[in-house]
C-alpha cells in the first residue's frame, strides 16, 4: 500500500517551515517532493532600501545560526566595491569570530543530530558545552547570536589580553569535549546503527548535484572556499580540509567533528598571532558603480553574495545564495529509498537553514496547477473565505 | 470485613487511588533521574522538588479541549483510553503486595495470575494499535503499524524471561514464586540473564527510548497519539504511568524476591524495588538513541530471544539439578 | 562494538549540580561590554542625528519640540531596536551621548510601553571638549 505522508510545513522534526511530501510504501520512501516558500521575508528587497552600513545588520539577520557568515560575506564584497583594505588586526578578529561561530554551529548541529535520532542525552551534553563558545562570543562581541562585530573596513571591537587568555582556555576545554563526543558518536551502538549507511550520496552525484559544505566533504569532495579561494587571512594559516568517504550521515558527523578540531587549531593560531595595529579604517558612505561576487565558507557550506552598486549610498541589488539552497537537490537524492525513520536524520544532516534559502513565493492553484499573482489583501480575503466555506472532508487526500 | 477489605483493595490500595498517586510519583522519579543523568534539573517548582508536576500535567490535560477527528471511528476512539486504563489498573490489583493468603488462593492471587498479568499487560499494545487505526491519521496509522511490528519482537522474549523463574519455583502464582525465592534468595542470581532480557523487553513495551518508535516525535509527530487530546490523552498518559508501575512491580515480584513482611514492610519492599527497576529503565532511556523498527525486530530475535531461551535452558537444567 | 559508552559520563553527573540555571530566580551576570538597551545622556547630545540616520531598524526618532529654545525630543522604540549598538558607534561626541546598558529583560505586554523618550535642550560642545559647555540643562526623562 502506497500513501503520502506530509512532513511539514509544521512538523516536530523541522524547526522552520518547509514541506516534504513523502510517498511511502510501508516504511520505505519511494518518492520525495519538496516545496519551499513558506517563510519568505523579502530580505533582498529590504536591502535595496537600506544604506551600505545598515545592510550589515540586515544581512546578519538572514540567519540566526550563521549570522556572522552572511555579514562577513556581504562586508567582504562591499569592501571590494569601495576599495577598502581593512587592517590585518581587524581581519584576524573578524575571522576569529567566524571560526568561533563555526564551532558553535557545529556543536549545535551535533546536538540536533542526537535529538533527531532520539539520543537526547547526547543533545543535552553537546548543548551544555556549546555554552562555553557562546559565552566567548558574548564576551568578544557583546551578544550571543547577532555578534554585529563587522563593519565596513574592519571590525567594531578589539580584543584585550584577558579575553585572549579566556578564548585559549575555552578552546582547550572544548577540544577535549569534542574529542569525547567524537568517541561517543562513533561508538554508541544504537546511535551508529541509526546513522551508518543512511542517506547515501555518492561522490559523483555530490558533484553533479552541486552539494556544498560538509555534505560534499562527507562524500569525498574536498571543496572548501577557505582553501580553494583563500580570502584575507586563511592563506596565512595552517589547517586542513576535513573529508570523509563514507558518503552517509555518519560521514557528515565525522566531517563536522573534524572541522571542529580544525577550527580550534585556527582559533589558537589567530589568537596567538594577532597582529598589532588598528582594527578598522574609515569607510565612505557611497560606493562607485560596479558589481562584485563574494564567497565565504559558512558552517553549512559555500555562501555567495552578489552585490551591485550604482553610485549611491544604497546597493542596487543584493542577491544571497545560502548554502542550504545548494544542498536541496542532494537531499532529495539522499531521501529516496530511505526509511521514514531516517527522514529527520537525513534532512538534519544537511544542517538546513530553511528561512535563509527562501527567496520567492509562488501561488499555485491546487486544482489546476495554475500560477497567479494577487495582492496581499486579496490573498487574505481568499484565505478567510476558504476557511469559512471549507466543507469537512472525509478521507481527505493531501492536496499539493 | 472481607467485603470492606476487598472494596478498599479495589479503590484505595492498591486500587485506583494508590495507583494514580504512586504512578505519578514514579513518573516524577523517572523524569528527575533522567534529567539528572543529563545534568539538568527536571521538575522543580510544582510542589516540593516538583513532586506534583505529573499530577499538574494530568489535570492540565483534563481541562484541555478534547477534539475527536471528523473522520475517526468516534465510539472506538473515545472508549479505548478508558479500556486501556481499566486493563492496566486491573493488572495492578494482581501484584502480590498486600491482600493475599499464601495457603488460600483468592480473587487477587490465584494459580496462573502471572499469566493473567502478562496478558493484561499485552492488551494496551492492542488498544494502542486500535486507537491509532481508529483515528485515521497517516502518522497515527504508521504509528499503529509500528506498535504491532514491535509487539512481535519483544513479547516472546518477555514471556520466556518472566516465565522461567516461575518454572524454577514450580508455580504459576506470583505470591508463591515470590515466597519460593524469599526462602532461597541465592537462586535469584541464576535469573540475572532473564532479568536483563525482561528489563529491555519492558522498556520496549512501555515504548521508551530506544524503543519509542511508535510515537517518535521527530519522525511521525505524535505517532499513535497524534489525534488524541484533552482527557483522552491524559488517560493514555496515565495508562502508561500505571503500566510502568505494574511492569516494574511484576519484575520486582518475579526477579527481585517479591515483597515480604506484611502490609508495611512489604509496601516498603514494593517501593524500593519498583524504584530500582524504574531507575534501570531511566538509565537505559538516557543511554541510547532511538533505533529503527527493522532494527528492533532483528535485535529482539537475534539477541533477546536467544538469551531468553538460554535462561530457560539454565532454569530447566538447574531444576533437574535441584530435584 | 562497545556497549553503553555513555554510561560513565551519565552516572558521574547523577549526583552533580545541574548545569542549568534556575532562570527567573537566579540570573547569570552579563559580560562587561554587553549590548543591552540603548539610552541617551541628553546633556551630551548635539542633535547631529547620526544615530537616527544609521539605525538599521529605524528605532530612533528625533523631533523638534521648540525651534527657538532648541528643545528636541528623542524617542527610542525599544520594540524595534535590534541592539546592534550602531547608534553608539555613530555618535560623534566624547563621551558618547548614546550608550548601551546591560538590561536585557525588556518584555512587556504592549509594544508601546517599550518606548522611551527624552526631551532636552541641544548641548553646545566646545570642539574636542570632554565636558558640556553649559551645565546640564533641564533633562526630563519620562518613562
Amino acid at each position: 500500500m502506497s500513501f503520502q505522508i506530509p512532513i511539514g510545513p509544521q512538523h516536530p522534526a523541522l524547526k522552520e517551515p518547509i514541506s516534504l511530501r513523502m510517498t511511502v510504501e510501508g516504511e520505505v520512501i519511494t518518492d520525495v517532493d519538496m516545496r519551499l516558500g513558506y517563510n519568505h521575508r523579502g530580505m533582498e528587497k529590504l536591502a535595496e532600501e537600506k544604506s551600505w552600513l545598515q545592510n550589515i545588520y540586515v544581512t546578519e539577520r538572514i540567519c540566526g545560526i550563521c549570522s556572522h557568515s552572511h555579514a562577513t560575506c556581504y562586508v567582504q564584497g562591499v569592501e571590494k566595491l569601495m576599495e577598502l583594505a581593512p587592517p590585518r588586526r581587524g581581519l584576524y578578529i573578524r575571522y576569529l569570530v567566524a571560526e568561533l561561530e563555526r564551532v558553535h554551529s557545529h556543536l549545535l548541529w551535533l546536538g540536533v543530530a542526537g535529538h533527531e535520532a532520539g539520543f537526547d542525552s547526547f543533545f543535552m551534553y553537546t548543548w551544555r558545552d556549546r555554552e562555553i563558545v557562546m559565552d566567548l562570543l558574548e564576551m568578544i562581541s557583546g551578544n550571543r547570536v547577532h555578534y554585529a562585530i563587522n563593519t565596513l573596513g574592519g571590525v567594531r571591537r578589539d580584543i584585550d589580553e584577558g579575553q585572549k587568555a579566556k578564548i585559549l582556555e575555552g578552546v582547550a576545554t572544548l577540544r577535549k569535549r569534542s574529542e569525547y563526543y567524537f568517541y561517543i558518536g562513533a561508538n554508541e551502538p544504537s546511535f551508529v546503527a541509526r546513522i551508518a549507511g543512511v542517506g547515501y550520496l555518492s561522490k559523483e552525484s555530490a558533484i553533479a548535484l552541486c552539494a556544498v559544505g560538509p555534505v560534499a566533504r562527507a562524500s569525498g569532495v574536498a571543496r572548501d572556499v577557505r582553501k580553494d579561494d583563500p580570502c584575507a587571512v586563511y592563506g596565512e594559516l595552517d589547517f586542513e580540509v576535513a573529508t570523509a568517504d563514507t558518503c552517509d550521515v555518519l560521514g557528515r558527523v565525522v566531517v563536522r567533528v573534524k572541522e571542529l578540531l580544525e577550527s580550534y587549531k585556527l582559533i589558537e593560531q589567530m589568537v596567538k598571532g594577532l597582529p598589532a595595529g588598528d582594527i578598522a579604517v574609515k569607510a565612505p558612505r557611497k560606493a562607485k558603480p560596479g558589481e562584485v561576487v563574494s564567497r565565504y565558507e559558512a558552517p553549512r557550506g559555500e555562501n555567495i553574495h552578489y552585490i551591485k552598486a550604482n553610485g549611491t549610498d544604497k546597493p542596487e541589488r543584493l542577491k544571497v545564495r545560502a548554502p542550504t539552497l545548494a544542498n536541496y537537490p542532494a537531499t532529495v537524492e539522499m531521501l529516496r529509498k530511505g526509511f521514514i525513520a531516517d527522514i529527520p536524520l537525513i534532512f538534519a544532516a544537511i544542517d538546513p537553514c530553511i528561512c535563509c534559502a527562501e527567496r520567492t513565493v509562488t501561488l499555485v492553484a491546487a486544482g489546476s496547477g495554475e500560477e497567479s499573482v494577487v495582492r496581499m489583501s486579496d490573498l487574505r480575503r481568499q484565505a478567510l473565505a476558504r476557511h469559512q466555506n471549507a466543507p469537512v472532508k472525509r478521507n481527505a487526500v493531501w492536496p499539493l | 470485613m472481607a467485603v470492606v477489605r476487598t472494596l478498599l483493595y479495589l479503590v484505595v490500595y492498591p486500587g485506583l487511588l494508590f495507583l494514580f498517586v504512586y504512578s505519578t510519583f514514579c513518573e516524577w522519579f523517572d523524569r528527575k533521574v533522567y534529567a539528572r543523568l543529563q545534568n539538568r534539573m527536571g521538575p522543580t517548582h510544582t510542589g516540593r522538588f516538583g513532586l506534583l508536576q505529573p499530577i499538574a500535567d494530568f489535570f492540565k490535560l483534563m481541562a484541555k479541549e478534547d477534539i475527536v477527528p471528523e473522520a475517526a471511528d468516534k465510539r472506538l476512539f473515545s472508549i479505548l483510553p478508558v479500556v486501556g486504563l481499566a486493563v492496566v489498573a486491573t493488572a495492578g490489583l494482581l501484584l502480590p503486595v498486600w491482600n493475599f493468603d499464601l495457603a488460600n488462593p483468592g480473587l487477587t492471587s490465584f494459580s496462573g495470575d502471572i499469566i493473567v498479568v502478562l496478558y493484561l499487560l499485552s492488551l494496551p499494545t492492542l488498544i494502542l494499535f486500535l486507537a491509532a487505526w481508529a483515528s485515521t491519521n497517516p502518522f497515527a496509522t504508521i504509528g499503529g503499524a509500528r506498535v504491532l511490528t514491535m509487539f512481535f519482537g519483544y513479547e516472546v522474549p518477555l514471556f520466556l524471561a518472566v516465565l522461567s523463574p516461575a518454572i524454577l519455583a514450580d508455580s504459576w502464582r506470583l505470591a508463591e514464586i515470590a515466597a519460593f525465592y524469599q526462602a532461597k534468595p541465592l537462586l535469584l542470581l541464576t535469573n540475572l540473564l532473564g532479568f536483563i532480557v525482561a528489563v529491555i523487553a519492558v522498556q520496549a513495551k512501555l515504548e521508551r527510548t530506544p524503543f519509542d518508535i511508535p510515537h517518535a516525535e521527530t519522525e511521525i509527530v505524535g505517532g499513535t497519539f497524534t489525534e488524541y487530546s484533552g482527557k483522552k490523552l491524559a488517560l493514555f498518559r496515565l495508562t502508561f504511568d500505571i503500566e510502568l508501575v505494574v511492569s516494574s512491580g511484576l519484575l520486582a515480584a518475579v526477579f527481585l524476591g517479591g515483597f515480604p513482611g506484611g502490609a508495611v514492610v512489604g509496601f516498603l519492599h514494593f517501593v524500593v524495588k519498583t524504584l530500582f527497576v524504574i531507575f534501570l529503565l531511566s538509565l537505559l532511556r538516557a543511554l541510547t538513541s532511538r533505533i529503527r523498527i527493522d532494527q528492533v525486530v532483528s535485535f529482539a530475535w537475534k539477541y533477546l530471544a536467544p538469551l531468553a531461551v538460554l535462561q530457560l535452558l539454565v532454569t530447566i537444567l538447574l531444576k533437574g539439578l535441584l530435584s | 562494538m562497545k556497549l553503553a559508552v555513555f554510561l560513565p559520563e551519565l552516572l558521574r553527573h547523577l549526583f552533580k549540580k545541574p548545569a542549568t540555571v534556575d532562570y527567573p530566580f537566579k540570573k547569570l551576570a552579563v559580560p562587561a561590554d554587553f549590548r543591552g538597551t540603548p539610552y541617551l545622556s541628553p546633556e551630551m547630545c548635539i542633535v547631529c542625528r547620526a544615530c537616527e540616520r544609521d539605525c538599521p531598524a529605524e528605532a530612533i526618532e528625533i523631533s523638534s519640540v521648540n525651534e527657538a529654545e532648541k528643545r528636541f525630543k528623542m524617542i527610542i522604540h525599544n520594540d524595534r531596536c535590534i541592539h546592534c549598538a550602531q547608534c553608539v558607534d555613530s555618535c560623534p561626541t566624547t563621551p558618547k551621548a548614546m550608550k548601551m546598558d546591560s538590561l536585557f529583560e525588556l518584555a512587556d505586554d504592549d509594544r508601546h510601553k517599550l518606548k522611551k523618550d527624552w526631551v532636552y535642550v541641544r548641548a553646545v560642545l566646545k570642539p574636542k571638549a570632554a565636558a558640556p559647555a553649559t551645565p546640564p540643562p533641564a533633562a526630563e526623562p519620562k518613562a
